[in-house]
């Protein structure tokens, strides 16, 4: 039987994971303690693989432990490196990451990763942010809008104004077209 | 009409020897550290799409994390630390070995060496007190980086090594995500740590621990960020490439360009959806003003820089080999790899020039000198002698001869 230790670390709710892997027959793990400890964790448990939220602070330590393997009969790897990529893509973009120990097959591995992908629950706010904005043009339009109506405002050059509207996005943590908005805002309440 | 102008943009990206980037909607990567600014500058403040790009940012919670979603493609490119450019290039840690690609400089120096307020209040407060105190018997003290092949984790061993303390034998190392260094001290978990900015001004802040040592210290004007990508997206997108360098380029002169422009960018930086952290953390040490905790202030002659007329930007050879010396040192590298040919593969010097060029920007060596605290110094002549030089090192030979 495989041996599973889950890493839970982040806000996700992976609480039933636990229990379904274990319902489809997997010894299971769950580990939601401090991250420093988790090369000490490894080597104690021993698991043949580790499943970890790709969002979690963690992953960097399972960078220690993979190193700190290669020398051990048992290394432990990312599991795709000799299997198919594609499946490496659809478990990152699903929020699941999984080591395993080298020599366990990718078959053996996949109901275990169907069912935590099914688990997982993906973060729509960054799903969002990923969608693509393709607003560019008239962005950059409203931009140089912005900063011709500053030059005649302040009387000053283009360098001046651009130099202008920049620190005032960033000490408001705005983007550029946030002010540049403003301004024409403002512009428009004035009146030309 | 707005729509008819997009896609005569897009007919033209595909006309033979156009300019015009291929790809004009970047996913970036970037840490929660304030050697992040350029890129989060040139995404928000409109260089960006001076030169037909947008760029979405997004802050990633490990380093793992950032190099996972850059060869699977989620990201396009990322502000990375230049030594897991290489471990990936090279196949050392958790990811396979895959061809990539340094774009240009982000940033040097500013980073720094800490240690907890127990070592403090226990005398230990200089190097040779640490050198004292790793040799006594019972327990032996933890340091912890960022990441096996990062640049803290070369700057603690090079530093700790200098000072006669072996890094590998006489200590314990461990990774620790930089915005967690200050709640693992706080929690007595690690006794020193070395990591970029604004967490170790933050554990000085909170009396949770001193500056010992800063990296510009150990190398003035070392490497530190990279901008990073896999080489097969450079060659699917020369332009967009392109175009980026020359966006973060205009971003890094702007922020370099005075005071008022850095206490700006400072602001931005402290926004939730950033580096999220207080404004008095980042900024000061952001100007060059230290405090190390113990009562010393300076205003440090090699403060963190992004640009400096582009000699922060070149993607020199020599930087990059150096990381690959340290591998080789440290046995995370068994062999010598070819350093000067993995180093002209990964440095893209040409798109670089270019960039530079049009922005005229001046274009250094594409190798430098430097003297490092102990004396050696490093030009990149004899990268397969450099690695073999220090007395305190971990070179795995016998896989070499093995082979």
């Amino acid at each position: 039987m495989l041996r599973i230790l889950l890493i839970n670390d982040t806000p996700k709710k992976v609480g039933r994971l636990k229990a379904a892997l274990s319902e489809a027959g997997f010894e299971v793990i769950d580990e939601s303690g401090l991250t420093i400890d988790l090369p000490a964790r490894v080597e104690a448990v021993r698991p043949d693989v580790i499943l970890i939220d790709t969002e979690s602070p963690s992953r960097d330590v399972m960078e220690q432990v993979v190193l700190v393997s290669r020398d051990q009969p048992r290394p432990i790897v990312m599991f795709t490196d000799e299997h198919d990529p594609g499946v490496m893509r659809q478990a990152i973009q699903s929020g699941v990451s999984a080591y395993i120990v080298e020599g366990i097959h990718a078959q053996r591995l996949q109901p275990i990763l169907d069912v935590a992908m099914a688990r997982f629950e993906s973060d729509q706010a960054l799903r969002a942010q990923l969608q693509a904005r393709d607003a560019q043009l008239a962005e950059r339009k409203r931009i140089e809008l912005a900063k011709g109506l500053l030059m005649k405002m302040k009387n000053c050059t283009e360098e001046e104004a651009y130099t202008l509207m920049r620190r005032q996005a960033m000490s408001r943590q705005q983007k550029l077209l946030q002010v540049a908005e403003q301004i024409i805002a403002m512009h428009d309440l004035l009146g030309s | 009409m707005s729509e008819q102008q997009n896609s005569r943009i897009d007919t033209q990206a595909w006309v033979a020897g156009s300019e015009a980037p291929e790809k004009r909607v970047l996913n970036l990567g970037f840490m929660a550290l304030t050697d992040a600014a350029s890129v989060i500058v040139a995404a928000t403040q409109g260089f960006a799409e001076k030169h037909g790009l947008t760029i979405n940012l997004l802050r990633q919670a490990s380093w793992a994390s950032l190099r996972d979603k850059l060869l699977s493609g989620e990201l396009d490119a990322a502000h990375s630390l230049y030594g897991l450019i290489y471990g990936v290039q090279l196949g050392i840690g958790g990811a396979p070995a895959t061809d990539m690609a340094v774009l240009m400089g982000l940033n040097q120096n500013g980073q720094s060496i800490n240690l907890s307020h127990a070592l403090q209040l226990a005398g230990v407060t200089t190097s040779d007190a640490l050198n004292l105190r790793a040799r006594q018997k019972g327990a032996r003290l933890t340091f912890a980086q960022t990441l096996p092949t990062g640049t803290h984790a070369m700057w603690l061993y090079y530093w700790l090594a200098s000072q006669g303390i072996h890094p590998i034998t006489d200590v314990d190392s461990v990774v620790v995500p930089p915005p967690q260094m200050v709640a693992h001290l706080k929690a007595r978990r690690i006794d020193g740590f070395c990591a970029g900015e604004p967490w170790c001004a933050q554990a000085v802040d909170e009396d949770l621990g001193f500056t010992l040592a800063t990296t510009q210290s150990i190398w003035p004007d070392h490497p530190e960020k990279a901008l990073g990508c896999t080489r097969a997206f450079v060659e699917h997108y020369p332009n967009t490439a392109r175009a980026l360098v020359m966006a973060v380029l205009e971003a890094s002169r702007f922020i370099d360009e005075n005071d008022e422009n850095k206490r700006s960018t400072a602001q931005l930086l402290s926004g939730r959806e950033y580096v999220d952290a207080p404004l008095s953390a980042i900024q000061p040490r952001f100007l060059g003003q230290y405090q190390d905790g113990l009562g010393h202030a300076w205003l440090d002659a090699q403060p963190l820089r992004f640009h400096a007329d582009g000699a922060v930007n070149m993607p020199y050879l020599s930087d990059g080999m150096w990381f690959m010396t340290q591998f080789r040192r440290w046995g995370l590298l068994r062999g010598d790899p070819d350093y000067l040919g993995i180093a002209r593969q990964v440095q893209q010097l040409d798109l670089y020039r270019q960039a530079a060029k049009a922005l005229n920007i001046r274009i250094p060596a594409e190798q430098r000198s430097a003297t490092l605290l102990d004396g050696k110094t490093w030009d990149g002549s004899d990268p397969a002698g450099y690695a073999r030089g220090f007395t305190l090192h971990a070179l795995a030979d016998s896989d070499a001869v093995a082979l």
